[in-house]
């Protein structure tokens, strides 16, 4: 009796497992899921598309924002159809992931931020300064430096507490790109990366950390992308730009750093527009593009060039209410040739 | 015939059996065994590159530095950081866990003790990127205005309490963490523990006139020494293979300081911020030489503990061992 009992069970649970595949195999033939995973920076951006793409061509889009890092390592092992990153790929990660490309695909900006009681927001700061600040050159708050860019705001005497990531992260890449453009000092002893050698500071994970670090933190500075910024109600420094203007990092600022048009790298495609030279007046200089990482061989080849040509094209309407400048002409010409190789 | 038969078959059956169990308990083992084996495996395999480039001296030497052009590896600060946040927070958390044990056991009214029991218990269960998550928002704050500055204005020149952190996260804060993390797990085999003394001996020393602290002290303590070493190394090893968390709280600084309250980073911690997104192939592969180094100080930690309980079970003879263990 007790084996009949089992027997019957067992083809119970065979039918059952047998149902669940064919209902996920008709599920499969009418709709396609794009999966992807990566940045943070621009998930609230993906967010805005799902529902677009999916009345448009009836994918859906499903994205799990883990950390430049994270994509990467995604779509290397191929465990999602796109990674993103806001850092480009390092030869190593390029050899590594295979036949991967990278598209330029979305543009914004760094803001930095602190925390200072009874201090206006938009404070000023220049590339030097923010440099000696996270070498520990500049300690505090009242510093002739800070003070000569701020004529006449009361600084504090606070110990400046400064603020950075622990993980990597592609805002750090922009960051450090930019105080590596700015400080030739900061360039030679510590350079550009997602993570660097930081030598004072404490480092926090994510926005998140860093916000709260900051946040916590009297007299704390630290970088963290604008949106972030805008909706968490940070302070956040306006930025000297080579023309000596200073740039807040909304639309205006990061579109004055795109109309830098550098030219993609031609084999990478990597841009960089951190400090653009000094005839961009209005450019606001931690501005980066960010990049969606895609296999060229894909199962999903079709579904993926439709996406991502759409992507570039329609879906950056979508950006601006979220900070996020639609890419320049220029460079949605390069994107568009790059997209067309994955088959 | 028939009679004789039946038994016979029975028998047979019940061989097939014990074959079966020896089969499937053996495979249990096995594979127990082959999953250890290829996790050591491949945690080589991962790491040679590094051990190539550093050889021996990346276990000592302090610096982390991942930007290209610049890089060079070694797991000096961290090893120095796992030492001492798992040490420090062993040696808070383990007086406490004793007496939250002893309370439980001997002290609370019989209606706390099943309450209090679940709750520490209940810590235990809480996720640690949630009691990480607190270390930032409250416990890390709380610590740098108040514990961090009394403890330097008082014990200053000792350099282990230097100047209070500017952020709250700092080696003390993942200490503190640590120590809470570490807690339930000591607290409930000394629990378990303290209720496998036998009545006998508790009644025995009462009826002799001891005090109930004498008694804790001269029967239920010793009788679970052994038990308690080994229940504190198992806290222990939960405190040094820790990475979510404190990688939330000790603030990600590379280098040896002396202050509890600079910041710092263990092992652990440094391989869960920065393996997503390694960036060149030696970092990856310095990463996995620190699983690497982490896994042999587990190993070593856990051999350590076997020879204290072993050395705790000769000096107490081996039936109340027995006894305390079971």
């Amino acid at each position: 009796m007790p084996k009949l009992g089992t027997v019957t069970r067992t083809t119970l649970v065979a039918a059952i497992a047998a149902l669940a595949t064919a209902t996920a195999a008709t599920a499969r033939t009418h709709d396609t899921t794009l999966t992807g995973a990566g940045s943070t920076f621009v998930a609230p951006l993906l967010a805005q598309w799902i529902q677009p793409l999916g009345s448009a061509y009836g994918y859906s889009l499903q994205y799990s924002a883990i950390g430049s890092g994270g994509g990467i390592a995604a779509v290397t092992g191929r465990t999602v159809d796109f990674g993103a990153s806001d850092a480009p790929l390092t030869p190593d990660q390029f050899a590594a992931c295979k036949g991967c490309v990278q598209i330029p695909w979305a543009l914004s900006a760094t803001a930095i931020i602190y925390n200072l009681d009874g201090v206006k927001n938009l404070l000023h700061m220049n590339g030097a300064t923010l440099a000696k600040i996270f070498a520990g050159q500049i300690t505090k708050w009242n510093d002739p430096a800070i003070k000569k860019l701020n004529k006449g705001v009361d600084l504090p005497g606070q110990q400046i507490a400064t603020v950075h990531r622990s993980d990597n992260s592609g805002t750090t890449y922009n960051f450090t790109d930019f105080l590596s453009s700015a400080s030739p000092a900061w360039k030679s002893k510590y350079g550009k990366g997602v993570s660097v050698n930081w030598p004072v500071g404490t480092g926090q994970r994510g926005s998140s950390g860093v916000a709260a670090g900051v946040s916590q933190t009297p007299g704390g500075i630290g970088y963290v992308d604008v949106a972030y910024a805008l909706k968490n109600h940070l302070k956040y420094f306006a930025m000297q730009n080579r023309s000596g203007k200073f740039a807040t990092p909304g639309l205006k600022g990061i579109l004055g750093a795109a109309a830098a048009q550098v030219k993609p790298d031609p084999t990478t495609n990597e841009l960089s527009i951190v400090d653009p030279p000094t005839k961009f007046k209005l450019a606001y200089p931690v501005s980066t593009f960010t990049y969606v990482i895609v296999p060229t061989s894909s199962p999903k080849a079709a579904e993926l060039r439709k996406f991502l040509f759409w992507a570039v094209t329609r879906g950056q309407s979508y950006g601006p209410r979220l900070l996020f400048q639609p890419i320049p002409k220029s460079v949605l010409v390069v994107a568009e040739k790059t997209i067309a190789k994955i088959k | 015939m028939q009679a004789a038969e039946s038994p016979r078959l029975s028998d047979r059956r019940f061989r097939a059996g014990d074959a079966a169990l020896q089969l499937v308990a053996g495979a249990a083992a096995l594979a127990a065994c082959v999953v250890v084996g290829l996790i050591v495996w491949k945690v080589i395999a991962g790491s040679l590159p590094s051990i190539r480039a550093y050889g021996v001296h990346f276990v000592w030497r302090v610096a982390w530095n991942p930007v290209l052009g610049h890089e060079v590896y070694g797991a000096g600060s961290f090893l120095f950081g796992t030492a001492v946040t798992s040490l420090v927070a062993l040696l808070l958390a383990a007086p406490l866990a004793i007496g939250v044990a002893l309370f439980l056991t001997e002290l609370a009214p019989r209606f706390l003790r099943g309450p209090v029991t679940a709750l520490v218990e209940t810590l235990a269960a809480i996720p640690s990127v949630v009691i990480g998550l607190w270390g930032i928002l409250v416990l890390g704050p709380v610590l740098r205005d108040h514990v961090e500055p009394a403890l330097h204005s008082a014990l200053g020149f000792i350099p282990l309490f230097g100047p209070a952190s500017s952020s709250g996260s700092s080696v003390f804060t993942a200490i503190v963490v640590l120590t809470i993390m570490i807690l339930p797990i000591v607290s409930s085999i000394s629990r378990e523990l303290f209720l496998g003394v036998p009545r006998e001996l508790r009644e025995g020393a009462l009826a002799l006139g001891t005090t109930r602290w004498e008694m804790v002290r001269g029967v239920v303590l010793p009788y679970a020494r052994s038990g308690i070493a080994a229940a504190m190394i198992l806290g222990l090893g939960r405190a040094i293979g820790e990475a979510i968390a404190v990688s939330q709280v000790i603030g990600s600084v590379v280098g040896i300081h002396w202050s509890l309250f600079s910041g710092g980073d263990t092992l652990g911690s440094k391989i869960a911020e920065s393996y997503q997104g390694g960036t060149t192939k030696l970092q990856v592969a310095s990463l996995i030489y620190l699983g690497l180094i982490l896994l042999v100080f587990s190993l070593l930690m856990n051999v350590a503990a076997q020879w204290i309980v072993r050395r705790g079970a000769r000096r107490q003879g081996v039936g109340t061992n027995r006894g305390a263990l079971g």
